[in-house]
């Protein structure tokens, strides 16, 4: 155990789990905004697979990381938008359009890289280290002891996913777009009352679901795996639908599920190595952690219900004692 | 007659829909192939057509012998999804099911015959109690079934990678998998040869039936088609709700256990799954294409299977990699469940159709006149 | 009277939808610049579909709309808003989670730079609340503040995007008095302002405070315009309340026997704080028409949905042949001999995509004839389906058809046929006519007279008087979630009374209303 909590309390440790947490909390982000219009994008799994897949291609084929990163993100938004041609236009319930994504991402890459390279089930030759996103120290911060261990050092991406964050509740809470975006959610004849084109919203909300997940893809095999493989996305895509569900659809509190998966998954890595753990039951925690959090979080919503419903009838009991 | 104008055009749709995706996936061979022609002939008649000209038999029973599990999950994906319930852990209990059958298949010591089909009972029985945690939580607390189901995916997946690895691994073995089962609880197969068609198939199409009479010949099925259709109806009108949800999603969850057990007992003699197996996603295709109707689950499990077959051989046999099923399944998916797919003209019969009532009518007035 | 004066003329205005169905007929309808004019009428008088077409919701199958001197086409709410219309819904159009500020300014908001200029949008918001005495609070959610509240948002938001005719559909339906006195303060407040408020309601004592002039719609006609001043209450009544074609229903007199069904002093405040009913206590007897008239909205349908344990009350009992009926679940009600015809037979009537057969069935499913073993008789199922069809004259090509294919009518027919073969106790039956052709309208009626005739207790709720006053033996009136008046007989009632009674002019003494109890 104490060997356990060494680990834990390393630096290398928590600066792992922030490099984990980074494409769950991209997609997450995207989970957040498409639900806050309204729509369940179950694609980003997909969608992820397929711009990671792009982004290694093209910076391959560029040899330059920023074009793979833009294509990644230009890949994603192309999806999403096809989900909501299907979801929109022609009534395709959006899960199911989601999950044909899906089926794209996990064998229609293999099929697709192959079509490009003749290479299958992984890129590992074409990628080199020139073409993976660089890691950037952040001067100050690099020098203070253990601090500058964990914050400092990480890529360019990884800082972007967590200033995603801020940036989505910005957008969210702070811009016209945002407050469209909220009220075609919420209420959408209340905003089509007022002139909202509500199509028009939705297909936004989607296309920056969709760009996020491809900016997830790319942190994945531009960065975290070095390299696209068929396995690489492994249900992050969900978790990332789990994130929001748990963090209540807000950005802040999707962020913070999102480290909770990044620990638990740092956990497992670690864990993996120590005798008399085993990795997998780590690994549940998670899964485990968003179920309840479902859990508690009905169970919150119901008691608000039942209160608000007893103060009504309280006051009406009152009146009429009178 | 009318009606049947209707019903013909929703035939034609789904099949322009399945057109427009093979359609799709012969652009993309002729792009990447510099054999297309090989390849589409291995896709499209490959499976049953043997390369001399005659029909492939050992082929066609391979294609029968992947039915079995996706069978179960279609019909498991069918009744959780006619009760408009959005379950998708049929994935998980495939898996779930397939070890419980495996355990009980290494360590209980029975009679032949009895011996596999206790096996697949208590793998059956545990998967859709396992169901009761998403069925639960939907009805008393009105959480998402959908994300608790995807979770589900993966703690069922977890566990079971954990207890083969930690409890029951067979450490002589180079990959981890289990003991092998006893002879006494493997399912007999049903043709000879390497095709793996075991007597599983036959009890899939048994229920098949079983499952078409339930949903449409027993009050229970009915009251799961009604609250799929309308709740607030179904509530009016008596039926236990909250219980039927229930009892659609533990259906569902048996259905996949057994469809996970047979496969496993039925085509390997040890656990060697280290993943989910991905048969619950390809059930959710089937219970699509067959419009959530268990008597159409064979034939829609029967068209992936063939496709899925002839990807294979264009794989083997020409350039093409086999994922290529995923790219076709992804199309039929899309196009088959867009409710305005061809909607303008679904919309001109529908219209038409009026009309020539309201003419009858017309007439029928001035005859009274 | 010089046309100028007129800043909005509707001019031989007819609406025909779809389905044929005529909600307007050559309706003239004018308002003068600044003034409070009311539009008042029965539901499915025709009001609603008028008010739509002003705002561009609907467009008119023939007539001219003008609107400060000009002929306009208004194909949308935009249009009409861009021609100085605003319209308040009765269902408030609002964002829960956003703002008060927020909500006013959607789809206009101020900017600065990238970004909202909230600062600016409460700016707006408090100028224009102080200017036109329209208190809010800019920073609350709007999920959060009462009802009231809610409205005068909906009505800033007309303003600031520069609505100068305001339309305010049934504004004090959700409101409690105070509330409803403080929009009037603001409502003439706008009108010393110079603008100009449509207001729909049929509340008489309203119209007489507020209004100037007013316009009365009957059966989807303009019973003519009427300076408020020189025209009585009781006489707006006369033309409001009223039968154009009596359709005389034949039945015997009713022998009433005991009661089937009491109800004792249900009480319900509804999710804005409002009471829909106020010490509701009556009983129906084995054997009669109990009638319920009213207005809708007086809490005729919360009354019904205590009933069928759709909806829960805060206190008071419901008894059917003794036992108490409130939070049971429906099988244990229809198992004591209840049906309901719901008043929204779209959402619990029918399950659409499924045929005529399995709707006609899904009360008695689980019966033993119907089953043999754990499978279905399907033989019985469809014998008892296709009977049903032919007693009941559903119009339709086979059992197996969908319902959501059928008209209106039959659709009704498929819910009656289920809920009148039952062998009823009771019968509940909200507003079983409503927007269906006459020939099933007949036959439905037919069929509530002959099952009360045969020994059931049925309990009409009718917001249409002629089939109130038609069918009933006996009638209560419900106004604002009492009951307001209780008539043993019928047959000596007038429209004028009836009148009087449901627009809140007159109320029983509590001794006449208890006797609809028959206790003792």
């Amino acid at each position: 155990m104490k060997q356990l909590f060494d680990m834990i309390f390393q630096a290398e440790f928590l600066s792992s789990v922030i490099r984990i947490t980074a494409p769950i909390l991209f997609a997450a982000l995207g989970a957040v905004i498409a639900e806050k219009a309204g729509l369940v994008n179950m694609g980003l799994e997909g969608m992820m697979m397929i711009a990671a897949l792009f982004g290694t291609l093209t910076s391959y084929w560029t040899q330059s990381w920023v074009v793979g990163v833009l294509c990644a993100l230009i890949v994603g938004v192309l999806l999403s938008l096809m989900v909501g041609f299907f979801a929109l236009k022609l009534k395709t319930d959006i899960i199911l359009a989601g999950i044909a994504v899906n089926m794209l991402g996990s064998g229609g890459t293999i099929f697709l890289l192959y079509m490009f390279t003749g290479m299958r089930g992984n890129t590992g030759s074409l990628v080199s280290q020139n073409i993976l996103i660089p890691t950037v120290n952040i001067p100050l911060i690099q020098d203070i002891p253990i601090l500058g261990q964990i914050l400092s050092g990480h890529s360019i991406l990884t800082y972007l996913a967590f200033f995603f964050v801020f940036l989505m509740w910005m957008l969210l809470y702070k811009t016209p777009v945002g407050l469209n975006i909220r009220a075609v959610g919420e209420n959408d004849h209340a905003a089509e009352s007022v002139g909202i084109n509500v199509r028009r919203i939705q297909y936004i909300a989607l296309a920056i679901s969709g760009a996020l997940a491809g900016l997830g893809g790319a942190f994945m095999s531009m960065y975290y795996s070095q390299g696209w493989n068929s396995g690489m996305v492994a249900g992050r895509g969900f978790i990332a639908l789990a994130a929001r569900a748990m963090g209540q659809g807000e950005p802040v509190g999707t962020m913070l599920s999102s480290l909770l998966f990044g620990l638990a998954q740092a956990l497992r890595t670690k864990v993996s190595a120590l005798q008399g753990v085993s990795s997998y039951l780590v690994s549940v925690i998670p899964y485990v952690a968003t179920v309840l959090g479902l859990v508690i979080y009905a169970i919150a919503t119901m008691r608000r219900v039942k209160k608000t419903r007893r103060a009504r009838s309280v006051p009406a009991a009152a009146e009429e004692k009178k | 007659m009318k009606d049947k104008r209707l019903l013909v055009f929703e035939m034609v749709r789904g099949a322009a829909a399945i057109l427009l995706a093979l359609c799709v996936a012969t652009i993309f061979i002729f792009l990447c192939s510099d054999e297309p022609f090989t390849a589409l002939r291995y896709l499209l008649v490959g499976p049953i057509v043997k390369d001399s000209g005659g029909f492939n038999t050992a082929s066609f029973y391979t294609i029968l012998a992947a039915m079995i599990p996706t069978i179960f999950t279609g019909l498991a994906t069918c009744v959780m999804f006619s009760a408009g319930q959005f379950n998708l852990a049929a994935e998980g209990n495939v898996m779930a099911g397939g070890f419980i059958a495996a355990l009980c298949g290494i360590y209980i010591k029975m009679n032949t015959g009895l011996h596999a089909v206790v096996c697949v009972l208590i793998a059956a029985v545990i998967c859709g109690l396992i169901m009761l945690i998403p069925a639960l939580l939907k009805v008393k607390l009105g959480a998402s079934e959908m994300v608790t189901s995807l979770m589900l995916n993966y703690i069922i997946m977890y566990v079971v990678l954990h207890f083969l690895n930690y409890n029951f691994a067979d450490r002589s073995k180079g990959s981890t998998q289990t003991f092998p089962f006893q002879s006494t609880a493997q399912i007999p197969a049903l043709v000879p040869g390497g095709s793996k068609l075991s007597w599983g198939f036959v009890v899939a199409l048994v229920f098949v039936a079983l499952v078409a009479l339930f949903m449409y010949r027993t009050r229970w099925g009915y009251a799961i088609r009604m609250i799929g259709i309308n709740k607030s109806f179904s509530e009016y009108s008596g039926m236990k709700v909250g219980g039927v949800i229930v009892l659609s999603q533990v259906i569902g969850g048996i259905l996949a256990g057994l469809g996970g057990s047979i496969e496993v007992l039925g085509r390997f003699n040890t656990f060697l799954w280290k993943e989910l197996p991905g048969y619950g996603w390809t059930g959710v295709t089937i219970a699509i294409l067959a419009k959530n109707n268990p008597i159409f689950v064979p034939l829609a499990a029967f068209f992936i299977a063939y496709l899925n077959k002839g990807c294979m051989l264009m794989a083997t046999y020409s350039d093409v990699p086999s994922e290529m099923i995923d790219i076709i399944q992804a199309a039929i998916f899309l196009f088959f469940a867009a409710e305005q797919f061809l909607a303008g003209y679904r919309q001109k019969i529908v219209v038409r159709n009026t009309q020539a009532d309201l003419a009858k009518l017309e007439t029928v007035k001035e005859g009274e006149a | 009277m010089p046309q100028d004066e007129f800043v909005v003329q509707m001019k031989g205005i007819t609406k025909v939808y779809p389905n044929g169905i005529a909600a307007n007929q050559g309706v003239d309808f004018n308002v003068r610049q600044g003034e409070i004019h009311a539009l008042m009428g029965e539901n499915g008088a025709g009001k609603s579909t008028l008010m739509k077409m002003l705002f561009g919701l609907e467009q008119p199958t023939t007539g001219e709309i003008i609107v400060n001197g000009e002929t306009v086409r208004l194909t949308s709410p935009t249009v009409a808003i861009s021609k100085g219309i605003g319209m308040v819904h009765q269902h408030f159009m609002l964002v829960p989670s956003l703002t008060v500020a927020e909500n006013i300014v959607l789809g206009m908001a101020p900017k600065k730079g990238l970004f909202i200029d909230y600062k600016k949008a409460v700016e707006i918001t408090e100028e224009y609340a102080k200017k036109y005495n329209l208190f809010v609070d800019p920073d609350k959610r709007v999920m959060d503040i009462p009802v009231g509240m809610k409205q005068k948002v909906e009505i800033l938001k007309a303003l600031v995007r520069g609505a100068k005719i305001l339309i305010l559909d049934e504004p004090t339906a959700v409101l409690t008095t105070q509330e409803t006195e403080e929009l009037f303060r603001e409502l003439i407040h706008l009108k010393e302002q110079g603008y100009t408020i449509i207001f729909i309601s049929h509340k008489l004592k309203e119209i007489k405070q507020i209004t100037d002039r007013l316009t009365i719609m009957r059966a989807g006609r303009s019973m003519g315009v009427y300076e408020t001043a020189n025209i009585t209450e009781q006489e707006i009544s006369r033309l409001m309340v009223g039968r154009d074609v009596v359709l005389a229903v034949q039945k015997d007199k009713a022998q009433p026997k005991e009661p089937v069904l009491q109800v004792r002093d249900l009480e319900y405040t509804n999710e804005w704080n409002k009471k829909m009913l106020d010490h509701v206590s009556f009983s129906v007897r084995r054997g009669e028409i109990l009638g319920v008239a009213g207005v809708e909205g007086n809490g005729q349908g919360e009354l019904v949905q205590m009933l069928f344990n759709l909806n829960q009350p805060d206190a008071g009992t419901a008894t059917v042949n003794g036992k108490d009926i409130i939070g049971m679940p429906q099988d244990k009600i229809r198992a004591l001999g209840v049906s309901l015809v719901p008043e929204d037979r779209m959402t619990y009537g029918i399950a659409g995509a499924a045929t005529i057969e399995e709707n006609v069935i899904s009360d008695r499913v689980s019966e033993k004839r119907f089953n043999k073993g754990p499978l279905f008789n399907m033989k019985a199922i469809h014998e008892e389906s296709d009977r049903l069809i032919k007693d009941y004259t559903v119009l339709c090509k086979s059992r197996q058809q969908k319902v959501q294919m059928l008209s209106g009518g039959n659709i009704q027919k498929v819910v009656v046929a289920r809920e009148f073969s039952s062998d009823p106790e009771l019968i509940i039956a909200d507003q079983p006519t409503r927007g269906i052709d006459v020939g099933a309208t007949e036959f439905i009626r037919k069929k509530l007279v002959e099952l009360s005739r045969k020994g059931a207790a049925v309990l009409l709720v009718s917001a249409d008087l002629n089939e109130v006053m038609e069918l009933s033996d006996s009638l209560i009136v419900m106004y604002g979630g009492q009951i307001a008046a209780y008539f043993e007989d019928t047959s000596t009632l007038t429209d004028e009374i009836m009148g009087e009674y449901m627009l809140g002019l007159k109320r029983q003494s509590d001794e006449e209303i208890r006797r609809v109890c028959h206790e003792g």
